[in-house]
């Protein structure tokens, strides 16, 4: 571990992890743009980097965005990332009130406690996990891939029903099985295009389906909403932390930590589930929504606990636990390292310093946000037309650097453009990235355990493992199933009390 | 077109994929039939017994008469889209300093962006950045350089 330690410490790693790291608070500010976009962006050009220090620039993109979300949100009313909206409710009314210093600090060390605790977390587990892992065969890596696509399931929110959020995760594996077949060597749905024949890469789809698309919206935005600029032009007072807030930190830090851990959560669930804990056991719950900084704290550590925890199943068993860690999944696979137990044997001189470098990323912003915080804040007023080509130039270079094949920008730019109307037709594109990431998982499992079982599906109950995965894939799938039958009960049958205000509603005032 | 038409449209195009998979799967070669073709069917399946479930809840259940707003202003979304295809054209043979000095001003004036300055200086930045933290910085190798 010492020599991890000391490759973390060399000057050009602690440069790599500033970079990185004020660079994610930057994007984090900046409204419409994403960790997400901003690793996937990022990862074809950590191909050629050492892959170390590649890693340590999308660890510290990662940490710093999701802090970076606040900045805005508490100054301008305006989250720069969906996981800062939470912070936002409580936060602008407080900066109205000329508190806007204490809610940057609550901010601040919220994000840094929950970051670091999710990060110690994932180092002390991941390892074990992934030793775990090693107990592994075919069987039991495609009821991993059938574990990773059960959290599509949770996905579906108002936005995108759970059918739909099905059809895209299986859209999804659909894609993945363009190219070689590898049990006859064949080739599959290739169309005739060489550039088919491995395959179509995640990297293009990525980056169209999280940053491209983004930026197609924000072109054809009509009007920007108006930004309140006026707390930044207020006076603003220096107060120290409020007594008993850090339960309120540590509750966040937990309870983000372990909805990242689960597959499909984000960061956005994580803030909010942790912002309504905190409403309901806070002392002062009139002032939730007022401006109460116990909610900025919840939330706050609430979103970057994500940040460790997503990171767990992602690194031991090549689940990704959301949209970022998929990205930076996809690092790891473009450097040969396939996440799984190799990466804390075989690769350990490369995943511990990633992992240690985001103890300093939370440093970094931790510094930041004490120090420049409220000039951070006027990122958020860089007007979309500037920020669309500067992205979009990223985004076509990205997608081509990775195998220098100009077919990769035509796949980025169709993923954005079908991607656009499967978002607005209530498609969950989080489905269709895991079902892209997990299907070769899947299928190459399923593939090996047929051969092994000779034909029979009994290969994929016999062992101990399988037999607890499929509880763990019934346990994940049982609540969100019975609350969708749920809805779907209750909108054939409305309780007649729903009907009566309805009818309520509709007479004349 | 009315949101629910494009969908319905959607999920018969996703249905008739999940047929042609399954008729595709036929024509797999030896052990292929009894592993990645199952694996291939059982997608096809799913997929098309998920297509038809939620077709059937929106013809019967989806009253939404609202038309699908892709975008509030068309000609900037087809004019990013155009511009996105061009730069890709054009960068592999002109290099991506060149092409990012023309795609970058090009946009910004596209989306209605008539700052002068700030465009000039947006693009000068870019260029210097990318050259000096992923050339110079990272030793990241950039494609088509033509600097």
């Amino acid at each position: 571990m010492f020599s991890h330690v000391m490759a973390v410490l060399q000057p050009y790693s602690i440069l790599t992890i500033i970079i990185g790291t004020v660079a994610g608070v930057a994007i984090g500010g900046m409204p419409g743009l994403t960790a997400t976009m901003a690793v996937g962006l990022l990862v074809p050009f950590t191909y050629t980097m050492d892959p170390a220090l590649g890693l340590m620039l999308l660890g510290g993109i990662y940490c710093g965005a999701m802090y970076g979300g606040s900045i805005p949100a508490i100054l301008l009313n305006t989250p720069g990332t969906p996981a800062a909206v939470a912070t936002a409710i409580e936060g602008f009314p407080m900066s109205r009130k000329g508190k806007a210093g204490l809610a940057l600090k609550v901010s601040v060390i919220a994000s840094f406690t929950g970051g670091v605790f999710s990060v110690f977390i994932l180092l002390l587990f991941a390892p074990m996990l992934a030793r775990q892992a090693l107990h592994f065969g075919p069987p039991e890596n495609f009821l991993l891939a059938l574990m990773g696509l059960a959290g599509i399931v949770s996905i579906a929110d108002e936005n995108s029903s759970l059918i739909k959020a099905l059809i895209a995760g299986l859209l999804g594996m659909i894609i993945a099985i363009v190219g070689t077949d590898d049990m006859s060597g064949s080739l599959r749905y290739t169309m005739g295009y060489v550039e088919l024949v491995d395959g179509i890469n995640f990297m293009p789809a990525l980056i169209g389906l999280f940053s491209m698309i983004q930026m197609l919206e924000l072109a054809g935005l009509r009007r920007t909403h108006k930004i309140d600029m006026s707390a930044l032009h207020r006076k603003q007072k220096s107060e120290p932390l409020p007594k008993g807030i850090f339960k309120f930190i540590a509750l966040g830090a937990g309870t983000g930590t372990v909805i990242g851990v689960l597959p499909g959560e984000g960061a956005t669930i994580a803030a909010f589930i942790s912002y309504n804990v905190s409403k309901r056991i806070s002392k002062l719950k009139e002032l939730f929504g007022k401006g109460n900084p116990e909610g900025i704290a919840a939330a706050e550590a609430g979103n970057n606990g994500c940040v460790g925890g997503s990171l767990v199943p992602t690194l031991t068993l090549g689940i990704p636990g959301n949209s970022v860690a998929a990205a930076l999944m996809g690092a790891f696979i473009i450097q040969g390292m396939i996440p799984g137990p190799d990466l804390f044997t075989q690769y350990a001189d490369k995943t511990y310093p990633f992992i240690l470098s985001m103890f300093i990323a939370n440093g970094v912003f931790l510094i930041v946000g004490l120090t420049v915080a409220p000039y951070l804040a006027r990122i958020a007023l860089i007007p979309p037309a500037i920020m669309v080509p500067v992205v979009a130039t990223f985004a076509v270079l990205g997608s081509y650097a990775l195998n220098n094949a100009i077919f990769d920008v035509y796949m980025m730019i169709a993923f954005a453009g079908f991607g656009l109307i499967l978002k607005k037709l209530g498609y969950s594109l989080e489905a269709l990235i895991l079902g892209l990431i997990l299907g070769p998982i899947a299928e190459g499992g399923f593939s090996q355990g047929m051969i092994m079982g000779k034909g029979s599906p009994w290969i994929f109950f016999e062992s101990g493992i399988a037999k607890v995965m499929w509880v763990l894939i019934i346990l994940l799938l049982v609540p969100p199933l019975y609350s969708y039958w749920k809805n779907v009960a209750m909108v054939k049958a409305p309780p007649k009390e729903a009907l009566d205000d309805l009818d309520s509603l509709n007479e004349p005032e | 077109m009315a949101r629910r038409h494009l969908d319905r449209i959607i999920l018969l195009g996703f249905a008739v994929l999940a047929v042609l998979l399954y008729i595709s799967t036929a024509s797999y070669p030896g052990i292929a039939q009894k592993t990645s073709a199952l694996y291939v069917r059982f997608l096809a399946v799913s997929m098309g017994i998920l297509s038809i479930v939620q077709l059937g809840f929106s013809m019967f259940r989806d009253h939404d008469t609202g038309r699908l707003e892709l975008t509030d202003h068309w000609p900037r979304f087809i004019g990013l889209l155009v511009a996105l295809i061009v730069f890709a054209l054009v960068f592999e043979h002109a290099g991506f300093y060149l092409s990012a000095a023309v795609f970058i001003p090009v946009t910004a004036l596209l989306l209605g962006y008539r700052n002068y300055p700030v465009i000039a200086l947006t693009t000068a930045g870019v260029l210097g950045f990318v050259y000096l933290v992923f050339e110079k910085l990272l030793s990241v190798n950039l494609p088509g350089m033509a600097l």
